[in-house]
């Protein structure tokens, strides 16, 4: 179960330093987030990963949570600027690559080449037009294109996971083009080790 | 909690000669047939407030309550014209409820065609509800019926009776005594499922984990209701048991599951199950396990749903290069193509009667209700394209469509005949209401 464990991972980095171990999500508190010293246990046990902890905040935002947790912790979904991993967008029910978003995912690949512990999470996003279940079949498949595209890359794929959100954490509210562009969009969650430098 | 959908109603036939008289009825030019067809007149009828009939007092103004549902699914169904109350002549508690104690002058004064009379007297929780409908024409009863229930659920005694006024009406009983499922944000940032009466009473809230829900859809017993959740993180489908609160996941295999439908029979699921980006349709079993791989295709297979016989399947997929419908024979596991105008067809939902499909489509930039024949045919448009209106699911008897639609701003729910007319909103959550789902007739 993939997914348990990701989901338990991101309680291990946020709940390490007050329980030492794997929680119930109940427990995890969006105050206990800040300052977690570079506690890198891995799902398996095993440490890895250089740490972040050392590094000022600006940096850190490759760890910014998936959609669904930032969800439930009440945060943006939005990447932060900041993030090493940019945003690769789509044309409205399309889920081939635009030559922007290959320019995007060289960068990404280059940096998940100088990080070579992290795996990463692709989230497949729709705008809010539409039928619910066709658009989470469309994310599916957004998600699956950026991943094949780092694949081929050189990236390997056991780094690489897939989920589709389709149209249902949108990271732009209102109902207008400029919106609807912003979350037609894969995004790069870093669900496993830290970057290198 | 859910206990009020499935509280146990006695229904007791009023033995009254009129409504005996009824069944060999049928060749009479009275009420009958005068509302059938669509763009005909809408039929003049008053529903009068109900006579106190017992001795305790109607501190919980169940006279009124219980007209005022009646009149709700009657201008809901929009085959009736109901007479404003504030014209009626004689007073509720001063005259009398059955043939030859009031007088039908009163009513066919005010220009009443039909009326709606009663009485009910409570006993503690219980309370007895007595219902008539007179033809104020011919100065005849039509319909006599006596119900006993519980107080609190004196709406579904309206509820009940109205459809057996649709039934004298149209030869076919009404659907009022039913729920729509559907997913509201109402309540915060979270999708949950939720349940309620077409008049928006009896709300009742399945989900509640604080995650993504979607794509409610009942048994056909109306006892469950089977949808998609993002609560174990990995969408899967899980089955929650209204009267029990009991909760199951349906897919007990891993793997990504976005929607499905329990077959007419109870017995399968019919699954759009997502792998390497790659959605597929599938047949689960009552276990949730895969017993039939039903579409090999590489690109998008989805939202399935039944025909009524359990024969079919109407779907989307892109294989043409858009979403459009197709229609797959179970037995032989062929498909043919459905629509062909458009380019955006989604959402479909077979009609009872199973000559239509209902579903979503792209009308320039906003998405419309249409229908179009099973056997295919020109696809006809029920909603205007100056709102975003999508996920058409059909009343049991085939003669309404429900929706969502952001027309008024957010969105909310709608109920439509089948011919697109009589567009009502129901009553709003105060959240986002999508993907409504009708329930079967409930007991």
């Amino acid at each position: 179960m993939p997914h348990f464990k990701i989901a338990c991972y991101s309680l291990v980095v946020l709940l390490a330093f007050a329980f030492g171990g794997c929680a119930p999500s109940t427990a995890a508190k969006p105050e206990m987030a800040p300052q977690k010293s570079a506690t890198t246990t891995t799902p398996g046990g095993s440490s890895q990963g250089k740490g972040e902890g050392q590094r000022g905040t600006g940096s850190e935002s490759s760890t910014a949570p998936g959609s669904l947790e930032a969800l439930q912790k009440g945060q943006s979904s939005a990447t932060p600027g900041s993030s090493p991993l940019k945003d690769v967008f789509f044309e409205f029910d399309r889920y081939d690559l635009r030559t922007d978003a290959r320019e995007t995912l060289k960068v990404n690949a280059d940096w998940l080449k100088r990080n070579p512990a992290a795996r990463i999470e692709i989230e497949g996003h729709c705008d809010s037009r539409g039928t619910n279940e066709y658009n989470l079949a469309l994310g599916a498949k957004r998600a699956q294109a950026a991943k094949d595209y780092l694949a081929t890359l050189g990236i390997p794929a056991d780094r690489l996971s897939t989920i589709s959100y389709g149209a249902e954490i949108p990271v732009c509210k209102e109902q207008s083009e400029d919106c609807w562009s912003q979350n037609r969009r894969a995004r790069f969650v870093v669900i496993a080790g830290k970057p290198a430098s | 909690m859910f206990n009020i959908i499935f509280t146990f109603l006695f229904v007791l036939f009023w033995a009254s000669s009129a409504s005996a008289q009824l069944k060999g009825d049928s060749g009479s030019p009275g009420v009958r047939g005068e509302i059938v067809g669509q763009g005909g007149q809408r039929f003049p009828i008053a529903v009068s407030p109900l006579k106190n009939t017992g001795t305790a007092a109607d501190s919980a103004k169940l006279s009124e309550g219980i007209a005022d549902a009646i009149v709700h699914d009657l201008e809901l169904s929009g085959w009736f014209k109901v007479l404003d109350r504030s014209a009626y002549i004689e007073h509720p508690q001063r005259s009398g409820i059955t043939l030859g104690t009031f007088d039908f002058r009163d009513w066919s004064t005010i220009g009443a065609e039909g009326l709606v009379k009663g009485g009910f007297s409570v006993q503690g929780e219980e309370i007895t509800v007595e219902l008539h409908l007179f033809d104020v024409f011919q100065n005849i009863e039509r319909i006599g019926k006596r119900y006993v229930g519980r107080v609190k659920d004196f709406r579904r005694i309206a509820h009940k009776f109205t459809d057996e006024i649709i039934n004298e009406f149209t030869g076919i009983p009404g659907i009022f005594n039913t729920r729509i499922a559907y997913v509201s944000t109402s309540g915060g940032r979270f999708k949950e499922i939720h349940v309620s009466h077409l008049d928006g009473s009896e709300k009742f809230q399945v989900t509640n984990n604080h995650t993504i829900n979607l794509s409610p859809s009942w048994t056909p017993d109306g006892k469950s209701i089977l949808y998609t959740s993002y609560k174990d993180r990995s969408p899967s489908l899980y089955l929650f048991e209204l009267y029990s609160g009991k909760e199951v996941k349906w897919s007990s295999k891993t793997g990504r599951y976005l929607g499905g439908k329990v077959s007419p029979d109870g017995q399968y699921v019919a699954a759009t199950l997502e792998a390497a980006g790659n959605t597929n349709l599938y047949l689960l079993d009552r276990n949730g396990n895969v017993v039939r791989r039903l579409t090999e295709d590489p690109g998008i297979e989805v939202s399935p749903s039944w025909s009524p016989d359990g024969r079919q399947l109407v779907f989307v997929s892109d294989r043409s290069g858009s979403p459009q419908l197709y229609i797959m024979d179970l037995a032989s596991g062929k498909s043919r193509r459905l629509t062909y105008s458009g380019n955006y067809n989604t959402a479909p939902e077979w009609s009872p009667k199973g000559d239509k499909i209902a579903y979503t489509g792209r009308v320039g930039s906003r998405f419309a209700i249409f229908t179009i024949g099973s056997e295919g045919g020109d696809p006809r448009k029920l909603t205007s394209e100056s709102a975003d209106s999508e996920d058409p699911t059909w009343s049991p008897d085939g003669r309404f469509i429900a929706f969502s639609s952001n027309r008024a701003g957010r969105y909310q729910l709608y109920v439509m005949q089948a011919s697109g007319e009589n567009q009502r909103r129901l009553t709003g959550s105060g959240g986002d209401d999508t993907k409504p789902n009708w329930s079967p007739r409930l007991d």
